[in-house]
């Protein structure tokens, strides 16, 4: 009897929960309407969308490896959020094409004041958020003042921004604290994205808008997020009020975490583009009949910090870390590491990136001048702690290749391989002798490599990782930060940069190929090395 | 039996009590700076130490550790550093995607192994023996990353007869949200598509997080099915005459089950946390690739919420697996 009495309360539920869902169902045919302006969502909240095919010729599938933290341009500094914030946000300038220069975006002409303190942009008209908000000079005050009232990442690049103003509806002027030349090109980076102020609308407990923005897209790019399926994928539709018609209607990034998974994708064509194919499974997408690998040179760079100052005592001489230099087999590290794909670094500025000195001097593996050097120097049985993790695959390699060339000049290596988070804490205090360590820049500027790495006002993870102090190197980098002429920048940093190649602070090992599989279908792909890893979308087709 | 849960439930606060503390020391011994992570390497000491003002990071451990246990009562779980969301909304966005995953897979677990385990009693030392254990060790001894590799390549790779990874397809929509597991809902709201899709997708991360599972299920039930079979009862059953199915099923198998519940719970609660590696594989949306992310990130809010709910998960099997057991078998005292 009892039991009985069970079932039917259950079945009468179940059938309850059933009816009720009837009219609920999110594939049912009768509810299939565009998706048109809908707000992101996380997992699960059965809208409703049209069942396209995902592959069709106006529909690009991107796979990436991993999930993303908050969109908000204001906030992320993770260049891998980059990819769904930059074609969804304009900026004032914009790279142009796959140069390093800037060109006009929002603001159509700009003029600085001869003290390099007030910059004035005019803004092109016509361009809306895809709200259909209009974007005008309110708004670029509103980004730019939201951005150091957070006080988060990119609040740093900006802090030379002493004061934003509207001139009028079309004009905006930002007055900064003191002459900035890369000022212009960090405007054309991600976080300079104009960002819609009616997300005030969704501000919660004073957060100005940043739970809404760590989800959600609210600019005036070609493309809008229109959907988030937490740790599946991003959808990305056209913006209706964008004055531009892109040929690709519909972008999915799909996190695809294991790279084999993601080769059959793309092999199958499932996938256009796979982000996730680590280098040592390269070659075997060449086979694939449907996919082109592309291969570009990149600004990214593999490099070794040498603790100057705070690690080993013998390090704190220049032959000393000459000779380190002189014992690494660079070509040998390339092959082992990236495969081949790649280069060896000349000096710390990357090639493809102006400032950058194709006569400056370069180390070369000689074991023979490595043994002089140290013995000129007086060091022998020299033991030094390697610091790496496992957030690249690849430094273990790199820390057993350079223990196998040290130990032939009589340098131990004591390899210490730690987790990333705790890598970083020890990076920051000094806490090794040598370290490895990977660079791409923000902003086409020598600034992000010569006042980042040497200047000694920022040792530790700030960016002078070597603990580098040289107060001629410090002068030059300054002044070169400081005026606008740009021959006159060029030569102070070529200047800087011999001193401190032949000081031999870092260990310069390779500059990165940019490799990227892709399928065929696609064309317009223009690759810039300040953009890597971002998608021309708007000028892509299939 | 209320005694029981009452009892049960006040160990429940004490288990998450504990791991509640042991969590947060842990968090707070790791190197490495939460804020850092934030504001990015090339930020100033200034805006440094603003977040890490803001939270809260600039105050004692203890009372940091209050003010958790303190929103942790108002069912406030903290925000997370990654995401800049609510961790309990995240969560609850992704829980489902595992339990769904480990439901499944338990069940699988449980259709297999049994019955190989009453083979293996029944038929013991003889081949069929031999070949499910050899069936079921593998599973174990095979590390998931590879087993789930396999799988891909001759499922989807191969026989193109399943999806690689996700959840659902491209285009398709989930079913309208009523418990997260998209087979309960398309199956609650009608929703075909949806349902065979979802299925479609879950058959082979369900299958091989289950592999894994299988030899506990098997040498267990082979183990006590053995031991009922050599009880006397069984002996008298079958000199009056029981025999076949009707032995196996009728009388031994309900005394094998006992302590058969409690290892399939306890393997219940591994599934839940172990799905990590089959979530990375299959690109499964699920807790785990969620917490393997926050770690990278030194997202401590997130790794605590992840935490507490799989302690919580297995204080909670543990019920169950009790209360199973009082079932079974009402001459079990508390």
């Amino acid at each position: 009897m009892k039991k009985v009495k069970w079932l039917s309360v259950v079945s009468s539920l179940v059938l309850a929960i059933a009816l009720t869902g009837c009219g609920q169902n999110a594939n049912s045919p009768q509810v299939q309407t565009p998706s048109e302006q809908k707000p992101a969502d996380s997992a699960g909240s059965g809208e409703t969308q049209t069942t396209e095919s995902p592959n069709g010729k106006d529909t690009l599938v991107v796979a990436m490896t991993a999930d993303q933290g908050t969109l908000d341009p204001g906030v992320s500094m993770d260049n891998s959020a980059w990819k769904i914030t930059y074609p969804t946000y304009e900026r004032l300038v914009e790279y142009d094409g796959a140069s390093t220069e800037v060109k006009a975006g929002l603001a159509k002409e700009w003029k600085i004041s001869d003290d390099g303190l007030t910059w004035t942009f005019i803004l092109n008209e016509g361009h809306k958020f895809a709200d259909g908000t209009p974007v005008d000079a309110e708004a670029v005050k509103f980004t730019f003042d939201r951005i150091l009232k957070i006080a988060k990442g990119p609040s740093d690049v900006y802090g030379v921004i002493s004061e934003v103003k509207v001139e009028n509806p079309n004009t905006v002027v930002f007055v900064l604290k003191e002459n900035f030349p890369p000022f212009l090109s960090t405007l054309a980076a991600n976080y300079g994205g104009i960002v819609n102020p009616k997300v005030l609308d969704h501000e919660q407990n004073g957060d100005l808008g940043q739970n809404y923005l760590a989800s959600n897209t609210a600019g005036s790019g070609a493309y809008h997020l229109t959907e988030w399926k937490k740790g599946e994928y991003f959808k990305l539709e056209q913006n209706s009020h964008s004055s531009v018609q892109p040929s690709l209607k519909t972008i999915y990034f799909r996190i695809v975490g294991d790279p084999s998974a993601q080769r059959l994708q793309l092999e199958k064509g499932e996938i256009d583009i796979a982000e996730g194919i680590p280098v040592d499974q390269i070659e075997s997408v060449k086979a694939f009949s449907n996919v082109e690998l592309i291969q570009q040179p990149s600004l990214a760079v593999d490099y070794l910090y040498v603790n100057t100052s705070q690690g080993n005592p013998a390090l704190q001489n220049a032959k000393v870390r000459q000779a380190i230099s002189y014992a690494l087999d660079y070509q040998g590290i390339i092959d082992a590491t990236q495969q081949g794909y790649a280069t060896q670094m000349r000096g710390p500025i990357p090639k493809g990136l102006w400032g950058h000195d194709e006569q400056a001097m370069q180390y070369s593996y000689d074991p023979n001048k490595a043994k002089e050097l140290l013995a000129e120097a007086g060091v022998k049985d020299l033991t030094l702690d390697f610091l790496y993790s496992d957030n690249k695959p690849f430094w273990e390699t790199t820390a057993l290749m350079a223990q196998a060339n040290l130990a032939e000049v009589g340098i131990k290596l004591n390899l210490k391989k730690v987790a990333y988070a705790t890598m970083r804490e020890m990076i920051d205090k000094g806490e090794f002798d040598l370290c490895t360590g990977v660079w791409s820049p923000d902003f086409a500027d020598p600034f992000m490599f010569m006042n980042y790495w040497f200047d000694s006002n920022s040792f530790g993870l700030a960016g002078n990782r070597a603990f580098y102090k040289n107060d001629e190197v410090d002068q030059m980098i300054r002044k070169a930060a400081s005026i606008n002429n740009i021959d006159e920048r060029k030569n102070l940093y070529q200047q800087a940069q011999n001193i401190v190649i032949e000081d031999a602070a870092y260990i310069y090992l390779d500059q990165k190929d940019f490799l990227l599989p892709m399928s065929k279908e696609v064309k317009g792909f223009t690759y810039n090395p300040m953009l890597e890893g971002i998608y021309n979308l708007a000028t892509m087709s299939k | 039996m209320k005694r029981i849960i009452m009892k049960r439930l006040a160990l429940l606060l004490l288990v998450v009590f504990g791991v509640t503390l042991t969590t947060f020391m842990i968090s707070h011994i790791i190197p490495g700076d939460p804020a850092r992570m934030i504001v990015g390497q090339r930020a100033t000491e200034e805006t440094l130490q603003q977040v890490r003002k803001q939270l809260g990071l600039d105050q004692p451990v203890w009372v940091q550790y209050f003010h958790y246990m303190k929103d942790l009562l108002a069912g406030d779980l903290g925000t997370s550093i990654r995401t800049q969301k609510p961790v309990v909304d995240d969560l609850i966005a992704f829980f489902p995607a595992t339990l769904e995953l480990a439901l499944l897979a338990f069940f699988f677990a449980i259709i297999i192994g049994v019955p190989l385990g009453i083979l293996a009693a029944v038929k013991k030392d003889t081949f069929w023996d031999h070949s499910s254990r050899v069936f079921a060790i593998s599973g174990v001894s095979t590390p998931v990353f590879w087993s789930g590799l396999v799988m891909i390549l001759i499922f989807y790779g191969y026989l193109n007869w399943f999806p690689a990874t996700g959840r659902l397809d491209i285009g398709i929509n989930p079913p309208t949200r009523i418990t997260g597991l998209y087979l309960v809902d398309s199956i609650l709201t009608l929703d075909w598509i949806a349902f065979k899709n979802s299925l479609w997708h879950i058959i082979i991360p369900a299958i091989t997080l289950s592999y894994a599972q299988l030899a506990t299920v098997t040498r267990q039930v082979r183990a006590s099915m053995i031991e009922v079979l050599g009880q006397e009862y069984i002996r008298t059953a079958v000199a009056n005459g029981i025999s076949g199915p009707f032995l196996l099923f009728g009388y031994a198998l309900r005394n094998a089950l006992i302590p058969t519940i409690t290892v399939v719970g306890l393997s219940f609660g591994s599934l839940l946390g172990g799905a990590v590696v089959t979530e990375t594989i299959f690109g499964w949306p699920g807790m785990g690739k969620y917490v393997v992310e926050s770690i990278a990130y030194l997202d401590f809010p997130a790794m605590m919420g992840f935490t507490l709910v799989i302690a919580c998960g297995y204080v909670l099997i543990n019920l169950i697996v009790d209360l199973t057991y009082y079932m079974l078998d009402p001459q079990i005292k508390e």
